[in-house]
């Protein structure tokens, strides 16, 4: 399995002949170039063209993330994966807007399927949630009256900030209450925590739709623009709540992250390296956990399930058969 | 038209599906592990003497000349698949011999220290046609043929596409 490299630090990133390294003054670290699948820099990191030729040639993918660990853009090497035919298809379903609405729609029902499933286990645990699923039952709903994909991209933000409002009560700590959700920059702990999850997993997709024929840059819930990957966000939508938020809450109800893991700063709020990391082995451990798929035999981790997803849609677009979310069973 | 390649010849005995998606420009993900061992294979044992050709869209693994012969070689890692095998090795003498180059064939075990000599009969050149008549109808086809469980399907670089 390749692997994911973090760097956090500051410093310069170089091949040296067949190797590639990250030097800086405490010294040098040596990244073995055929086991890593991406890297994620956090640090203020130089590169050179000689560096990210070698690393697209390897098929490694660059992501960048700003101070506040905010997904910045990705240096994608040019697509291994290439079918004219999909993207055709692609493009065919983003342009027809029933085929598209009916994809986008069914990328909320996952999302919000999988929303009502954390919230229904905290809800067997005693937390006060019912009035949280209520609302976002009944903004479900209205996704089936609207034709039009930015009412509907509308209705799964509603969706998203009810959800939210039930986290100070899944949590139930003090130094982590949501007030309201900010993202550039996030203005508190818990919206630092959720920016920098989210991140995470925009990055894991796309990872994953680099082994598959899709286009990243063409989405159906957020609009293409055909400059910037969408196809990603659509996808980690339908996962955030059953990757990213329960880590966070996992961490944040054992107590695992704690105040000093922030750095509030004059414009907003920001995790330490340690908060960092410890998100990330969160995240990671999550990634990999495999669960029994139902109805069949196999074992699948996380990983794979995203890759599945995409493999699904990819059949819905060649007609074969119509894409249905992946819905977490617990 | 589709034009044929080897691989569709070699997909085509295992299953119509795999050369629909490969007309379609739809490769099976190399994060496969079975696809890494078919490529170390290749890559290793061969090293040294760099003898890949390209011809046309052919890509032939070795092509040598002893004697008076041109001999075509194809590397393989199991004798298991053997008639898969012949058929695309066979493809490419047919082809080899539209254009007038009377070749010999090679098949070539390295993990298992064989090869198979072999030349292209009338029985199966008879074969390579229809071959080539059922993959363009294969290629015309709106969707990938009908999905069906067949044992190849567990060790498929496609399984997770095909049955998801
Ligand atoms: S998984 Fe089975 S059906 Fe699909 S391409 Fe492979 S052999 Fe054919």
């Amino acid at each position: 399995m390749k692997k994911r490299i973090y760097i956090f630090q500051n410093g310069e990133l170089k091949r040296k002949d067949n190797t590639l390294y990250f030097e800086n003054e405490q010294g040098k670290k040596f990244i073995p170039i055929e086991n890593t699948s991406e890297i994620l820099i956090f640090g203020e990191v130089d590169v050179n063209k000689r560096f990210l030729e070698f690393t697209t040639q390897a098929e490694i993918i660059i992501h960048f993330f700003n101070h506040y660990g905010y997904y910045i853009g990705s240096f994608y090497p040019r697509e291994h994966y290439n079918s004219g035919y999909m993207i055709l298809k692609q493009a065919e379903f983003y342009m027809d807007m029933t085929k598209r609405l009916s994809i986008a729609r069914l990328f909320i029902k996952g999302a919000t399927f999988n929303i009502l499933r954390v919230l229904k286990y905290y809800q067997k645990r005693g937390k006060e949630v019912e009035d949280v699923i209520v609302v976002i039952n009944d903004i479900l709903k209205k996704t089936h009256l609207t034709d039009d994909v930015n009412v509907l991209l509308g209705l799964e933000g509603n969706i998203r900030n009810t959800y939210y409002q039930a986290f100070d009560q899944i949590t139930e700590n003090v130094d982590f209450s949501f007030e309201k959700r900010s993202r550039r920059p996030p203005e508190n702990a818990l919206n630092a925590l959720i920016s920098f999850g989210n991140s995470l997993l925009y990055v894991e997709v796309l990872r994953e739709i680099y082994q598959t024929h899709l286009d990243p840059r063409i989405g159906y819930l957020h609009t293409t623009n055909f400059r910037s990957f969408t196809l990603n966000l659509d996808i980690a939508e339908i996962f955030k709540p059953i990757i990213v938020d329960r880590c966070i809450f996992n961490l944040l109800n054992k107590r695992m992250l704690k105040p000093k893991h922030f750095l509030k700063e004059l414009n907003g709020v920001v995790l330490n390296e340690d908060g960092r990391k410890l998100l990330i082995q969160e995240y990671e451990t999550r990634l990999k956990t495999t669960i029994k798929l139902s109805g069949t035999k196999d074992e699948v981790s996380y990983s794979r399930i995203i890759r599945r997803e995409l493999y699904k849609l990819e059949k819905h677009l060649m007609g074969e058969k119509e894409y249905a979310p992946y819905v977490s069973g617990w | 038209m589709v034009k044929i390649n080897g691989t569709m010849i070699n997909y085509y005995s295992i299953c119509h599906r795999s050369v629909w998606y490969l007309i379609h420009g739809l490769e099976a993900a190399q994060d496969h592990p079975f696809l890494e061992i078919g490529r170390f294979i290749t890559q290793e044992s061969f090293a040294r003497s760099k003898k890949e050709v390209v011809f046309d869209n052919l890509k032939i693994d070795l092509v040598k000349k002893e004697n008076n012969d041109v001999v075509v070689a194809e590397i393989k890692k199991s004798s298991k698949a053997k008639k898969t095998a012949q058929l695309q090795l066979a493809y490419y003498l047919y082809r080899l011999k539209e254009i007038g180059i009377t070749a010999r064939g090679e098949l070539l075990f390295p993990k298992e220290k064989k090869r198979e000599k072999m030349v292209l009969s009338e029985e199966l050149e008879n074969m390579l046609k229809t071959t080539i008549l059922e993959i363009e109808k294969i290629s015309n086809m709106e969707k990938p043929p009908e999905l069906k469980k067949i044992p190849y399907c567990r060790n498929c670089a496609y399984r997770d596409f095909c049955w998801c």
